[in-house]
């Protein structure tokens, strides 16, 4: 095959790809990048046209007394969501890891099932889920049974709290955590770890210099799949805490629905988007140097 | 060649308009009563796909988005005003249905659709707030009880998850008129819902039996009907009646433009507007019905459903101005912000 017919190949045989990319992916963002430049329609809509006051609307709106204010308003909502963001991923990791290692050390014949057991919740709506653990933390529910049980005190109620919703969201996302680091501590040899101790290294220095670099790929990998969705959550918060608080996800639809203020909600998904995407390249970058490193 | 026959066929298939005998409803969820739609797909043949809304904002973005494929909708009085407007109705010449002639007169001509073409009322009825009697033996006849609740209710009440009647309904306890674009009256109004977040439990317009019936909290925001319903199934609830008033609300079925349905969905509106048929549909709704009834098979009387039949003023919701629509979603962003 000589030059040019590879290359015809290459954009032919890769053709659908971009489609399906374009249609699906791209031009959609481009819309709603498109809609957050809009004039907002006096009952919800939008026209088309180049106006970044959305944007402006993000930091500065108009008070009660009729003047333009700096308001935090929306950049504490923003603050909220990444902070419940960051707690997820670091709660998922703190508890898949142990079962991850758990799985990878169970019997061989017990893997797959266990990998099953873990992928089990996927089968079933998300939306269902949830509504479960209204009735688990709800009046009367297991969580306040199990409180009593243990000898704790009169609890009004754990539904709608932040507690609740964090429980939501962590149940919600842990299996994306558990599957890569699984993987990761699967393909991790024990005698590495061995190596470690015969060389003096202490449990301490084993899992800061052997075992966490080994699995930090799975480890990553993990916190992004579960960051990245958990800073989206619309579900968790309206459900099991009780709507109290916006996220960006609630403010989004608020704005899409009873604000009737397309543009803004669509500029407030742009940063919800630009945030993700500032994430994903943080990983690349570490990813990159990692592996220079290790080349090195 | 086999494959792209198959796919070709798969296309075409995807291409094909969809089948003539499919009519989508767009409904607050679980407003018609399912033996009626048995019993019209039995009549005509059709299937009926029905999707459920809880808020009217919803079934508007979902139009304004363009292409919604719904042959019915059923939003309320002041929505369906916006929707005209907005030119996002198939004229039906509803005045010209056999429908309109059961309408009661009360509801002919009215503000939202003045010349009778876009829709036919299907369900009226008022949004205030109801308690639980197991958890609370207080009075409940004003909105004080709700806005600003004694210390029994503090931490036990529930809100909706959108502002449209609540915001109107603390309009009511204020004396502040509705859609009203006085900044310092908004302002008021804010401070109100600002004070009473600390008690409020949860705002959510979801799961409302659930959360009522079981006591998870002791008093919800909610309609008359639904609380009827609930009472029924044999939760210890009361409707409250406040003096201030209650808010209005009529939901009408309407048409979509360019609904690819619009002469079966014209048949629906004449099934469910029958006597005998909207009968059945007031006995499993539990809201008023706004067409002729058999009232010797109603269900609810006076006596037996007082939730129906409201002791107190009641003021319909009205289509805002966006000066003023502004102001209600800046109460409600500054709320839960």
């Amino acid at each position: 095959m000589n030059m040019k017919a590879l290359k015809t190949f290459r954009f032919w045989g890769l053709a659908p790809t971009w489609l399906l990319m374009g249609l699906t992916l791209i031009i959609p963002i481009g819309i709603v990048a498109g809609v957050s430049l809009g004039d907002r329609g006096p009952y919800g809509g939008f026209d088309w046209a180049l106006n970044f006051s959305s944007y402006r609307e993000i930091l500065f709106t108009m008070g009660w007394t009729d003047e333009l204010e700096f308001d935090p308003k929306y950049l504490a909502i923003i603050g909220r969501t990444l902070a419940y963001g960051l707690a997820t991923t670091a709660i998922c990791m703190a508890l898949s890891v142990p079962v991850a290692y758990v799985i990878a050390n169970a019997r061989e014949n017990w893997k797959p099932l266990l990998v099953y057991l873990v992928t089990l919740p996927f089968w079933v709506s998300m939306i269902v889920r949830v509504y479960a653990w209204l009735i688990i933390l709800g009046n009367e529910g297991l969580a306040e049974k199990a409180w009593k049980l243990l000898g704790g005190g009169d609890v009004d109620t754990f539904l709608f709290t932040p507690g609740a919703m964090l429980t939501g969201m962590v149940y919600s996302y842990i299996p994306l955590m558990v599957l890569p680091v699984y993987a990761a501590i699967e393909k991790l040899d024990p005698a590495l770890l061995e190596a470690s101790h015969d060389l003096y290294g202490n449990r301490w220095t084993t899992l800061r210099r052997v075992i966490l670099p080994l699995t930090w790929p799975g480890l990553s990998a993990g916190a992004i799949l579960v960051f990245v969705p958990a800073i989206g959550t619309v579900l968790e918060p309206m459900l099991l805490g009780g709507g109290k608080q916006m996220m960006m996800g609630t403010l989004i639809q608020t704005q899409f629905g009873g604000g009737r203020n397309w543009p803004f909600g669509a500029a407030v998904a742009m940063v919800l988007m630009a945030l993700v995407v500032i994430v994903l390249i943080l990983n690349a970058r570490r990813a990159a140097s990692a592996g220079k490193e290790a080349a090195a | 060649m086999k494959k792209t026959l198959l796919t070709g066929t798969a296309m075409l298939c995807l291409a094909a308009p969809a089948f003539a005998d499919e009519l989508n409803i767009y409904y607050w969820s679980d407003s018609i009563a399912p033996e009626l739609i048995e019993k019209f797909e039995a009549e005509t043949g059709a299937t009926v796909n029905l999707d459920g809304f809880n808020s009217n904002e919803d079934a508007l973005t979902k139009l304004q988005a363009g292409a919604s494929g719904y042959d019915i909708v059923t939003p309320s009085q002041h929505f369906v005003k916006i929707m005209i407007d907005e030119g996002l109705l198939e004229d039906i010449d509803a005045k010209d249905l056999a429908a309109y002639g059961a309408v009661d007169e009360r509801w002919k001509g009215q503000w939202w659709d003045p010349e009778n073409d876009y829709s036919i009322p299907m369900a009226y009825g008022t949004a205030g707030f109801a308690v639980n009697r197991d958890l609370y033996d207080g009075p409940v006849d004003s909105w004080s009880v709700y806005f600003e609740p004694p210390e029994s209710l503090q931490g036990k009440i529930a809100s909706l998850s959108y502002p449209d009647e609540v915001v109107g309904a603390a309009e009511l306890y204020l004396g502040v008129p509705f859609c009203s674009e006085d900044k310092s009256e908004m302002k008021k109004v804010y401070d109100l819902l600002m004070a009473q977040k600390p008690f409020v439990a949860a705002y959510s317009s979801d799961n409302i039996e659930n959360r009522l019936g079981s006591g998870e909290v002791a008093a919800h925001f909610w309609w008359d009907g639904n609380v009827l319903r609930t009472r029924d199934a044999g939760a210890n609830l009361e409707y409250a009646m406040p003096k201030e008033g209650l808010v209005g609300w009529l939901d009408s079925y309407v048409v979509p433009k360019g609904a690819a349905n619009v002469e079966l969905a014209k048949k629906f509106i004449e099934f469910m507007s029958t006597e005998e048929n909207a009968t059945i549909q007031y006995n499993y709704y539990a809201h008023s019905a706004p067409v002729k009834i058999d009232e010797s098979q109603a269900k609810y009387t006076p006596e037996n459903a007082p939730e129906l039949f409201p002791t107190v003023p009641v003021q319909f919701s009205k289509a805002c101005s966006p000066a003023a629509q502004d102001l209600v979603t800046k109460v409600w962003t500054d709320l839960l912000q």
